[in-house]
């Protein structure tokens, strides 16, 4: 009898705290946190964030999610969005295809609840929390600043990019055309866009080539640029123009990478798409278990790369 | 031509063994069983499948390929195709998109828009009536058209112009729970299935794809049927766009493209054969259900989104094998 009211205080203190643990996580242990992660379409430079993301959610313990739009429209990832709204994910990271159009569903998804943040290619007027990326502005003048040092400040360029509605890849253009303003005698003679579909960059790169015999340097905004260019440079009828066409590339495809050894790519801006997903499952799980309430945007940088530091550096 | 010989006229109970036997007949039936086998399917792997938001939400889904899905199975149903329905989608949206830009009253905006539709629809009826072209050949010229269109007026960057909120209610709206374009899928599913059901029209369409020549020979007027129907697909596709439009703000130069497929498929899915004389609307809706459900599903049950197609082309080639040997089996 006696030990009764003991126990029964440890009971009266025991009920509280259990209603208080379970209200701090809302209820919900780390283990079932389900994060969703959306590139904008299967191209190689989204394996590496993949790779980062997946670490990252292992470490963490967190279910995880790697969902693929199978085609770079907007209403793909639109549809992606509100099926996993339903699956009631708890925290969604997304590289954004067409800015304006996930607008609506984003909203959706942060009334319901659901973080979400952006990384690699944004949605500025959209209500996610963040984006994590490369400041791609940035980027891109250094970009032009290398480009018109490699041609002499003189001569005719061109711009090879992807999506042409990509916020990301615009402000890389934008960037090396404010860079390029200060060298009044080299000229952007053609912007071209690719759908990041190699085939299409190829003949592309092609007919560039074909349409201006005088070009000095082409830019590869986008991460199919690098192999397109050394593809074309690679065949007979434009051997030619290696060396003598400088080429900066984005992103280091396994391509990419063989040509800058190859000779026939100058420099390429590589991105840290490793640390773009691992940053984007964690602060999407800080946000949800409320250890980050003020976000704000994450320049995860790029590095120059030449063929004197290609062996050494981290994504 | 199942559709019109079998309907009851007296609730007598040998018309009600008539009606069950003509629906256990239907070739919608077995669409329908595939359809309520997949979803059962799902349901038990994941618990939010048969939840109101996301029917609704695989609803709208499919909404767009069901609607141009109507066009198109009428088409088919003569004995011809339309492959020109997605790029006339897409335009549609951005000619609507551009109306908008230009600050048009909405009004005037949509009907910019249908008229895109009407005015390919009507092209491509007369290739094939005047000119006789082969179905397949002219709406192949019309697609490639359409697209180059929307290449050369958007030199590749979407169009997002400024949209009054009434617009946007069109597609992403709500009529109570049920999201507005499903509204507007039921409410064309609804209106022409009576039509092909029930109107002089839709028997005539159901005699030109049957048999083309005795049709003629019985006093329809085979061209303008034709005529009419390709005008009715490119119409209908339009109002799919416009609706897409609505939903995303944001017309892409590569909107609709590879569409037709889909609605191709939902068609073929539903019973309709492309030889011509045979298929319904209500199949055709099924068949979009389908694939949409299969996407939907994907996504819920965390399968790698790479063999969506792959299930879905898996899931198509079962649904009409099994409709093909029901149909073998009792000798049709």
């Amino acid at each position: 009898m006696k030990a009764l009211v003991p126990l029964l205080g440890v009971a009266a203190l025991a009920i509280p705290l259990t209603f208080a643990v379970h209200s701090f996580a809302d209820a919900k242990d780390v283990k079932e946190l389900k994060i969703a992660v959306v590139p904008k379409v299967a191209v190689p430079f989204f394996d590496d964030c993949n790779t980062g993301a997946a670490k990252a959610a292992t470490a963490l313990g967190v279910q995880y999610q790697w969902v693929v739009p199978q085609n770079t429209q907007g209403s793909t990832q639109v549809r992606i969005i509100e099926d996993l709204i339903a699956k009631k994910v708890d925290g969604i990271a997304i590289s954004v295809n067409e800015p304006k159009s996930v607008e609506a569903v984003i909203k959706k998804a942060v009334a319901s609840g659901i973080k979400v943040l952006t990384f690699d290619s944004d949605s500025p007027k959209s209500d996610r929390s963040m984006y994590i990326g490369t400041i791609n502005s940035a980027a891109g003048e250094t970009m032009g600043e290398s480009m018109a040092k490699a041609i002499g400040g003189n001569g005719e360029v061109a711009i090879l990019t992807g999506q042409l509605g990509a916020v990301n890849l615009n402000e890389r253009i934008d960037g090396i055309k404010k860079s390029l303003a200060k060298y009044p005698g080299v000229k952007v003679v053609a912007t071209e866009g690719t759908e990041d579909d190699l085939a299409k960059a190829v003949s592309t790169t092609e007919s560039i080539f074909r349409a201006h015999p005088a070009l000095k340097g082409i830019f590869g905004v986008s991460q199919v640029g690098g192999p397109a260019v050394s593809k074309v440079m690679a065949t007979k009828e434009f051997g030619s123009k290696k060396g003598a066409v400088k080429v900066f590339a984005f992103d280091d495809l396994p391509d990419t990478v063989k040509g800058v050894k190859e000779g026939y790519i100058q420099g390429i801006m590589v991105q840290r798409p490793v640390t773009m997903g691992k940053l984007s499952v964690e602060h999407l799980v800080d946000q949800i278990t409320g250890k980050e309430t003020a976000p704000k945007n994450v320049d995860t940088g790029v590095n120059v790369v030449t063929a004197d530091n290609l062996g050494s550096y981290t994504k | 031509m199942e559709a019109g010989l079998n309907y009851p006229n007296r609730w007598t109970i040998s018309s009600l063994r008539h009606a069950v036997r003509a629906l256990s007949r239907a070739r919608e039936l077995s669409v329908l069983l595939a359809l309520l086998l997949v979803s059962a399917g799902i349901a038990l792997a994941t618990p939010y499948f048969l939840t109101t938001d996301n029917l609704m939400g695989v609803f709208r889904a499919f909404s767009t390929t069901a609607i141009m899905s109507i066009g198109m199975v009428m088409v088919i149903i003569t004995g011809g195709i339309d492959l020109s329905v997605g790029s006339v989608m897409g335009l549609s949206g951005l000619v609507t998109a551009l109306a908008f830009q230009a600050h048009l009253p909405t009004f005037v905006s949509v009907a910019c828009g249908l008229g895109v539709g009407v005015a390919f629809g009507l092209v491509n009826g007369l290739l094939v009536t005047a000119a006789r072209l082969p179905p397949f050949i002219a709406t192949l010229g019309t697609l490639s058209i359409g697209r180059g269109l929307m290449y050369i007026i958007t030199k590749g960057v979407p169009v997002t112009p400024e949209t009054p909120e009434a617009f946007s209610a069109i597609g992403q709206g709500y009529l109570g729970a049920v999201p507005a374009p499903v509204v507007i899928m039921v409410v064309f599913a609804v209106g022409f299935s009576v039509i092909m059901s029930f109107t002089t029209f839709g028997r005539h369409v159901y005699a030109t794809g049957g048999n083309e020549h005795a049709a003629w020979l019985s006093g329809v007027d085979t061209a303008r049927v034709k005529l009419i129907v390709y005008t009715l697909s490119g119409a209908i596709s339009s109002v799919a766009g416009i609706v897409a439009f609505s939903r995303y703000l944001s017309a892409e130069p590569a909107s609709g493209f590879g569409v037709e497929l889909d609605v191709i498929a939902a068609a073929a899915i539903g019973g309709a054969s492309l030889a011509g004389g045979v298929g319904s609307v209500q199949g055709t809706v099924i068949g979009a259900a389908l694939t949409g459900i299969i996407a939907n599903g994907v996504v819920l049950m965390n399968i790698n989104t790479y063999a969506q197609q792959a299930i879905t082309g898996a899931v198509i080639l079962i649904a009409v094998s099994i409709d093909v040997w029901r149909h073998a089996r009792r000798g049709h």
